[in-house]
């Protein structure tokens, strides 16, 4: 019998949870009625549309209930650190102690959405001087100093150099506030001076052996810290043992995505993949869970393709996303407009990539570091999307800038140009708030006039 | 067979009826209101009316502009952006670049050699560089919005409004007033504003032949401002305000076929 394949309301979801649990469903830990996270505060899920098989209630609920297994990792003793900015290369470190839970503050960016601005995180940055010429990630500020999101950490980590200019600001405020950071240095990625043999790096990019040694003794100097908090030596032998799980988590998730990206229909809404594709960068402070939640995620995108079922119809538009977006929203509105996710960008496909087994392990990690997309240029960037997008036969682009993030405002032209000049395919680009009611229509309009383009485009 | 289009806009709904040659049967204009879409039913009784027919002989509706969404006796619905290159391109073949200024938006539309739309820009984040900032001076100035034009002729140095916000240069033209700068000086300095705010908006990406649509094309004076400012000719289209709707009505028939 063929799944029967929706996206449902949020109460619809309570109406199906019921059913299924009659039928047996079994729940994880974390699991339950999605609707009892709008209780406490997440009113945005009342406005979002959800895949109604059970794992991605398990994606959601996962999700959705990472303070509380903060809270509980605090209480059971174990060392909570707080890896910012990097986008998935301290975790890989921090979790290869065996009493350490690590997170990632900045993913406070979307409570102004999930909360619709509820919480007042934006207003506490805006008290403190970090304005709306900031990214929204200042919402973190307001976490911090509200208390109410996360336990404060033990340790904070964050990297700065070649960054976010405006995550090095909102950080520096954060420091400045008496919450003391481990900085590490990233430095700009660079190809291998004239006659100097490169070293490859994950992503195909190549650079020059002193970048990596630079990174390496950073993360050197980020593990001695981590070791004083912990009273614990990391050996290579853990740390190995920590790259392989995140790496079986890289492969799932990169499985996720090119049958997803590929399949003739779609096996998984936009949204449900951009929760998961962001697992990689923080394991939702679960790293064990995140494989099972993955797990659940792939048997059911597997059999919803061998069963030649899936959402939208066959004739969506084939979008290649570029920046995760603030509003969460803007992922149903897409598919609502007709379009389809076959490929994104999110920032860090670096953290996408397998982490290099054949070096030692610090060196493999400095070399996962310096394959961020931010850490290089904007045109080595364009040169991976174009390549992904002619795999993935995406059939238009959509960059999505992140307001008041500073590297928005260069690199979307850039992108943009390459893709056009390149492959021939339009190109959008939006600017979405944390909530975008006010502009909705317009992005309506927008989204909509893309995927007409490419409809023509198609008939010709 | 009768095939209506319709243009539900910001400030005006537009309504055109064609025969499968394109020919146009009826039109009719509107100004918009709170509710959108017995104002548009309304509209399009009344076309319908006017030349002589019954709705029922009506193929097929298509409905375009801000509003589309809320006309449910639509057969589809289309974008505007679509809409206007095809009611460009149903007048002049040959087009390459659409500047369509409407009341709460603006829209520069590109084409290739073939006639699909390449790609769009739009400015509807902000009254500058639209018909609203045409408005807020009428109001201000106290002269009749068609007889804009006719004043910025008369104009002998254009007033320099710096203000890119529509509610901060009403502080400003207040202030000109208050220094004694003409009436003719300050539309003529509003309209080289929006026309700077549309080259901004195009930056260098304009191919000739370049067509003005929507509503402001029909303010006297605008096109030669614009073609000065972004340094290209400019074709007004035939009828502007009603680009999106004749394109609206092409669409229908093509869902006929």
């Amino acid at each position: 019998m063929k799944e029967d394949i929706r996206q449902i309301s949020l109460l619809d979801w309570d109406k199906n949870y019921a059913r299924l649990k009659r039928a047996g469903l079994k729940d994880p830990f974390y699991g339950g009625l999605l609707s009892r996270h709008v209780k406490e505060g997440d009113l945005r899920l009342l406005r979002l549309k959800f895949d109604n098989s059970p794992e991605a209630l398990n994606l959601w609920n996962f999700l959705l209930t990472e303070e509380e297994r903060l809270k509980a990792a605090r209480q059971n003793g174990k060392k909570i650190v707080g890896t910012m900015k990097d986008l998935g290369t301290v975790p890989v470190l921090a979790y290869a102690f065996s009493n350490v839970v690590a997170f990632y503050p900045d993913g406070a960016w979307w409570i102004p959405c999930i909360m619709e601005l509820s919480a007042g995180l934006l207003s506490i940055a805006d008290s403190i001087g970090i304005n709306d010429s900031f990214c929204p990630v200042r919402a973190m500020l307001g976490a911090f100093i509200s208390g109410a999101h996360f336990p404060i950490p033990d340790l904070l980590i964050c990297s700065t150099g070649a960054t976010c200019d405006d995550f090095s600001a909102i950080a520096q405020r954060l420091s400045g506030l008496g919450y003391p950071i481990h900085w590490w240095e990233i430095p700009h990625r660079h190809p291998p001076d004239l006659g100097e043999s490169g070293v490859p790096l994950p992503g195909g990019f190549q650079t020059s052996p002193a970048l990596v040694d630079h990174v390496k003794s950073e993360l050197e100097g980020i593990k001695i810290s981590l070791e004083a908090l912990t009273q614990e030596t990391l050996d290579e032998k853990k740390l190995l043992a920590s790259i392989e799980v995140s790496n079986r988590i890289r492969k799932y998730l990169n499985e996720l995505r090119r049958l997803t990206f590929t399949a003739n229909l779609c096996p998984l809404p936009a949204l449900e993949l951009l929760i998961a594709e962001m697992l990689a960068i923080h394991f939702c402070s679960d790293r064990e869970e995140t494989m099972h939640v993955l797990e659940g995620l792939l048997y059911r995108v597997r059999k919803r393709i061998a069963t030649e079922t899936g959402f939208f119809n066959r004739d969506a538009v084939r979008i290649f996303w570029v920046n995760p977006v603030a509003d969460l929203s803007v992922m149903n509105l897409l598919e609502d407009c007709g379009g389809r996710i076959c490929g994104t960008e999110y920032l860090f496909t670096h953290a996408l990539d397998e982490i290099p087994t054949d070096s030692p392990p610090i060196e493999a990690l400095a070399k996962m570091a310096l394959a961020d997309p931010m850490v290089g240029s904007a045109s080595d960037r364009a040169k991976r999307i174009c390549r992904d997008m002619r795999s993935f036969g995406s059939e238009a682009m959509i960059i999505s800038k992140i307001p008041g993030a500073s590297h928005c405002a260069l690199e979307g032209s850039i992108i943009a140009e390459k893709i056009r000049r390149d492959l021939n395919l339009p190109v959008l680009e939006i600017e979405v708030p944390p909530v975008c009611d006010s502009i909705r229509t317009s992005l309506r309009t927008r989204l909509s006039a893309l995927i007409e383009i490419v409809k023509q485009r198609r008939k010709n | 067979m009768i095939f209506a289009g319709i243009d539900s806009g910001s400030r005006a709904i537009k309504v055109i009826l064609i025969d499968e040659e394109r020919r146009i049967l009826g039109s009719g204009i509107m100004d918009q209101g709170v509710r959108q879409a017995a104002l548009a039913s309304q509209l399009l009784k009344q076309t319908v009316k006017q030349i002589g027919a019954i709705q029922e002989e009506i193929a097929s509706i298509l409905a375009t502009g801000y509003g589309r969404d809320a006309l449910e006796f639509a057969d589809e619905t289309v974008t505007e952006i679509t809409c206007h290159a095809q009611g460009v391109l149903n007048q002049i073949p040959q087009a390459r670049t659409i500047i369509d200024i409407g009341g709460e938006d603006s829209k520069l539309i590109r084409l290739d050699a073939d006639g699909r739309v390449r790609d769009f820009m739009m400015n509807d984040r902000c009254a500058a560089g639209t018909g609203r900032f045409l408005e807020v001076v009428s109001r201000q100035l106290e002269i009749d919005i068609q007889n804009l034009g006719n004043n910025a002729h008369l104009a002998n140095k254009p007033a320099v409004i710096s203000s890119m916000c529509v509610v901060f240069a009403e502080t400003e033209i207040l202030g000109l007033l208050a220094s004694g700068e003409s009436t003719e000086n300050i539309i003529a300095g509003v309209q080289m504003s929006i026309a700077s705010r549309i080259a901004s908006m195009a930056g260098r990406q304009i191919t000739e032949p370049v067509i003005l649509t929507g509503g402001v094309a029909l303010i006297s004076g605008m096109a030669q401002v614009l073609e000065k400012t972004i340094g290209h000719q400019i074709t007004v289209a035939e009828n502007p305000q009603m680009t999106g709707a004749m394109g609206a009505a092409i669409l229908a028939s093509h869902q006929e076929e």
